[in-house]
């Protein structure tokens, strides 16, 4: 604030009263009208030399701390209705007609010379003020017509509002204006402050105008002015503007947290492309060529094809046609290196994770991703054509399916969930298939995706000489859970609103 | 997959356990319940069990599972008194056939609706909608054996089933429902699959429609099942379905298949297959320590024969039913089913390894952390994608190196997104009346002649959005990242001309940079300038 200059030269008295508190525009206005007796508010603005709006936070601050008096006067005014200053300007019409005639004239003659509305309003009033009469439809002038009180009144309005005092003329004629729509009447408040007794007391006893530091600025630390000044407290509880940061994902956050569970537990990351061949995709996964998983309307399928990994293919064919080499029965039929080769948008992140294993056939092997994978299905608020999964694989030497759900139980402990329990479940690659359920408050149990062995008609063929241990689930479906999310849209077709509010999500 | 409903009175009849007890543990041999009605229960199986789709199949599961009744169901079959005739022809059309008689019936219009359910659920989810296996039931009484599966013209007569006037197999396929429904089963074929007795009435026209003639209704006794088909998928159809009316108290009688060679076959193989199985195996793989002896117990709950032979091994029988044993690790799962899953104790496996990071996810991260720092949010748009959005209203031409589906779900996804940008103006566009500015970024993965890419995109949408504005952010971000760059004048429709740059790492193109060209921002339905960069990170 600006105001120390002018304030310097007038500080006067020397005790301060600390009882009330006083901020410098509440001093300033206390002693302004310490001195002036009653003022409105522009009068105590103009000598005090604070604004109006000051001038008034500050006068109610004081009525409040019972120093000042906020008085509030009704004051009638008046002014001019649009047609009221047409009139001030060109003359009522009654005065229109009778400066336009000399003799007995014809209202048809007349509604030539002036306009037909001021005639018909005109004729009356030259009646009723004994101007003229009408007679057999002429207009026949009686020779008087002196200026009225209503003609001046209209002149003095004609410059601006004004009190019914200052218009100085009886309140019937004003009144008949106003029937006449030509003036309006206005309330107005009027209001002033004057200082209490006890306000008086405390300028008696005299106040002491210092300056007070409102925003510290940098010439104020460099001098070290503000040692001797004091700082003007705020108002700490004005509610804050609200302010949105820029933010990562909520979605995005959740992702990474689970990203983060695997690599405390040891995982490796792994991700691959979103086109994947039928072959990683299904065949090497024993889905059947004929399953209906694999058809176009439960699969996206591209223009393009793939070639086969030369030292996998034929050993898979085997698997699917007779079981391969480990006595299993296999699906029969004949295997289509055709229908093998032919180019997906991956249905799952298995595609990658299969391939990976067969890659890195070395045990231990612990891998993870948390990535998008496609299915054909239509939009709607708990579907989406494409989603992330999740999923983890162990490959070691001696694991069984007790310590997949040893796995299991850890990883959704670390989720969040305190109870897990284990169900049947059938997926085609794994055997024996397990569908972990947990514990959600409110919704009771929630089957939360599914897991199992890989079997080994998945496993043998890709020369994978170890158990593999495998589970996944819907990560879209989970951040529903956590975000409380109706619509599994949003996640993707983000509203920035949304975006904006939703604070960072927690497992 | 197939929802059964069961009945309470028939589940509880054939189960012998109350339905409280049933439902309580249908789920732990493997099953969603989806409903619980007054009078009846909905499941979900798995598609690996048809021999559960009805609610006699699954009466046997529970009898096991509750220890009402265990070991194997054997079925007695009785000689065969019906043969059928096999023509040469039908092995081109569809070759596989598998029969029954089932005699001493009584049905129900409850045991009728489960029947029928038991038909569906098995031509949807082993017969794959009826192209590998159709089934047809049949009352015996108005046919006379011996019958003959054979190719016929398409313009044979005959009554179907809810018609009263004969129609030509090929009318059939045009005005019956059915027909219509299935005309594509027999599409391009010269002749057609008929099954006909021996004074040439017509039981069925696989696998489209009966014949009107044997209709099954509730005064049946006698029914003649005829199973056809493209593999041996109709063997496991046929012995479910008769096991299915055998548990109802019917007697399964052989019927003769005639080859047109000669050769013959007799039809329903109740008993199938024999397994061996050791503890060391079923430890391996489950983690349980079981005797051999429990080994048997666990098996037979779940409906198997089983024995301990004297070198240890268990000896399994597997019921014709049972489709899904392919090999041991499905036996496996069954001991561990009937041990009961939460009997098993959760053990973490002991390998000590090292969790790595991926590189895309360390880089991702890090150009994350820089553009949040640089007050852009992050979102997430689909990957899928329109011709019409990622380049008709971009003003760019179509490129050659665009991934497109072939069945498209819906006109806005038809194709994998090579850029970002278009996808950032759509989000843009779904918040036209969000507060400005709005500066959103994605870091993310395209697809570009079939390969993943990761890009990195941002935008900026305000009342002062200037080229300098973009142009001071991209270089915020090469520094941070320990990039140097340089950009080049470029023509690219998206943008304006004259402010529009060409972004090159070694000079080579990486990305480009400008403000967004005023008809792409109408096309877009946005009102205010957009700037806006997009690089390829790897």
């Amino acid at each position: 604030m600006n105001i120390s200059y002018e304030l310097n030269d007038r500080s006067e008295g020397v005790t301060m009263n600390h009882q009330y508190n006083l901020t410098t525009n509440e001093k300033i206005v206390l002693i302004d009208l310490g001195k002036q007796g009653n003022l409105a508010p522009a009068e105590l603005a103009q000598i005090s030399g604070l604004k109006v709006e000051t001038v008034i936070q500050s006068a109610f601050m004081l009525q409040e701390k019972g120093l000042v008096d906020v008085l509030e006067q009704v004051i009638e005014t008046y002014n001019l209705t649009s047609e009221g200053e047409e009139y001030a300007r060109s003359g009522l019409p009654e005065r229109q007609m009778i400066l336009a005639i000399s003799g007995p004239t014809s209202l048809e003659e007349l509604k030539e010379k002036v306009s037909p509305k001021i005639v018909s309003i005109a004729t009356g009033w030259l009646r009723r003020k004994g101007w003229a009469n009408i007679e057999q439809g002429n207009v026949i002038p009686l020779g008087k017509a002196d200026i009225g009180d209503d003609e001046k009144a209209l002149i003095s309005l004609s410059n601006g509002e004004v009190t019914s005092e200052q218009l100085g003329v009886a309140s019937s004629i004003v009144q008949e204006l106003i029937k006449r729509k030509l003036v309006n009447r206005n309330e107005k408040k009027l209001r002033t402050f004057r200082i209490t007794a006890d306000g008086e007391e405390l300028v008696r006893d005299g106040i002491t105008l210092e300056e007070e530091i409102a925003q510290i600025t940098s010439e104020m630390i460099k001098s070290g002015e503000w040692k001797e000044k004091k700082f003007r407290p705020y108002d700490i509880h004005t509610s804050p503007r609200i302010i949105y940061g820029a933010k990562v994902h909520p979605y995005q956050r959740l992702i990474d947290q689970m990203r983060q569970i695997f690599l405390e537990m040891g995982f490796t990351e792994i991700k691959g492309d979103i086109v994947q061949s039928s072959f990683w995709n299904f065949d090497a996964l024993f889905q059947p060529q004929d399953h209906p998983a694999r058809e176009m309307q439960d699969t996206f399928h591209l223009k393009g094809t793939s070639e086969l990994p030369a030292e996998y293919k034929d050993k898979v064919r085997a698997m699917h046609e007779h079981g391969g080499e480990i006595g299993s029965k296999g699906w029969g039929g004949n295997w289509s290196e055709e229908i093998a080769c032919k180019n997906v948008l991956r249905t799952h992140t298995t595609a990658v994770t299969i391939k990976y294993l067969a890659d890195n056939p070395k045990p231990p092997i612990k891998a993870f991703s948390i990535d998008r994978a496609y299915r054909r299905e239509t939009i709607d608020p708990t579907h989406t054509p494409e989603f992330e999964q999740l999923e983890g694989v162990v490959m070691d030497k001696g694991i069984t399916f007790a310590n997949l759900l040893g796995l299991l139980s850890e990883f959704y402990h670390r989720m969040g969930f305190k109870d897990v329990r284990f169900r049947p479940g059938y997926f085609p690659y794994t055997e024996p298939s397990v569908e972990p359920e947990v514990y959600v408050e409110g919704l009771g149990w929630v089957e939360l995706g599914g897991a199992g062995v890989f079997r080994k008609e998945v496993t043998h063929p890709l020369g994978i000489k170890y158990p593999v241990l495998a589970w996944g689930l819907g990560v879209s479906r989970l951040a529903m859970l956590k975000l409380d999310l109706k619509d599994l849209r949003e996640l993707y077709q983000s509203d920035i609103d949304w975006l904006r509010k939703t604070p960072s999500p927690k497992l | 997959m197939p929802v059964i409903t069961l009945d309470y009175n028939d589940l509880e009849k054939l189960t012998g356990a109350d339905k409280k007890t049933i439902i309580e543990h249908i789920p732990m041999i493997g099953a969603d319940i989806e409903r619980i009605e007054a009078d009846h229960v909905d499941i979900e199986f798995f598609p690996s069990r048809p021999d559960l789709y009805s609610v006699e199949g699954t009466a046997r599961a529970m009898r096991g599972f509750l220890g009402v009744e265990k070991g194997l169901c054997e079925y007695e079959v009785r000689p065969y008194s019906v043969e059928i005739y096999k023509d040469a022809a039908i092995d081109e059309i569809r070759p596989v056939l598998g029969c029954a008689v089932v005699r001493g019936m009584q049905f129900t219009s409850s045991s009728i609706k489960s029947l029928m359910d038991l038909q569906e659920d098995l031509h949807w989810a082993v017969g794959r909608d009826r192209k590998k296996v159709s089934i047809g039931v049949h009352d015996m009484t108005y046919i006379k054996p011996p019958f003959k599966y054979q190719a016929v013209d398409p313009d044979f007569r005959f009554v179907p089933l809810d018609f009263t006037e004969p129609l030509s197999m090929k009318e059939i396929l045009e005005k019956h429902p059915k027909g219509v429904r299935f005309a594509h089963l027999v599409d391009g074929l010269s002749k057609y699959p008929l099954i006909t007795d021996a004074n040439d009435n017509v039981l069925s026209f696989p696998p489209i429609i009966n014949g009107t003639l044997t209709r099954v209704h509730e005064g049946t006794t006698d029914l003649f099942i005829d199973v056809t088909g493209l593999s041996d998928a109709v063997y496991t159809a046929l012995v479910i379905v008769t096991s299915a009316l055998a548990e109802r108290g019917g007697h399964v009688e052989f019927v003769r298949i005639i080859n047109a060679d000669g050769t013959d076959k007799l039809t329903p193989d109740m008993f199938s297959d024999i397994w061996k199985l050791t503890s060391e195996e079923v430890m391996d793989l489950s983690g349980i320590e079981l005797s051999p002896k429990d080994i048997v117990e666990l098996l037979e709950r779940m409906r198997f024969g089983a024995k301990v032979l004297e070198d240890g091994t268990v000896e399994v029988q597997v019921p014709g039913y049972r489709a899904d044993i392919l090999d041991n690790s499905d036996l496996i799962e069954d001991i561990a089913i009937a041990y009961g899953y939460k009997n098993i104790k959760p053990i973490l496996p002991l390998s000590a390894t090292v969790g790595t990071q991926h590189p895309l996810s360390s880089e991702r991260g890090h150009v994350r952390d820089i553009m949040v720092g640089l007050g852009y949010s992050e979102v997430m748009p689909f990957t899928l994608t329109s011709e019409k959005v990622h380049f008709e209203w971009m003003c760019r031409p179509v490129t050659d190196d665009v991934t497109c589906v072939i069945h498209p779900i819906s006109e806005d996804q038809t194709m994998v997104r090579t850029t970002l940008l278009p996808n950032l103006m759509e989000i843009l566009s779904f918040n036209q009346h969000r507060e400005l500015p709005q500066r959103i970024f994605e870091v993310g993965e395209v697809v570009v002649s079939g390969k993943n890419s990761l890009h990195l995109a941002a935008v900026s949408i305000h009342a002062s959005a200037n080229f300098t504005e973009v142009r001071e952010l991209l270089d915020a971000i090469m520094r941070e990242r320990q990039t140097s760059y340089e950009i080049v004048g470029s023509e690219d429709p998206a943008f304006i001309k004259g402010r529009c740059a060409d972004i090159l790492i070694n000079g080579n193109k990486v990305g480009v940079i400008g403000e967004i060209y005023p008809q792409v921002l109408i096309n877009f339905g946005l009102g205010q300038p957009v700037v806006g960069f997009e690089i390829k990170l790897l």
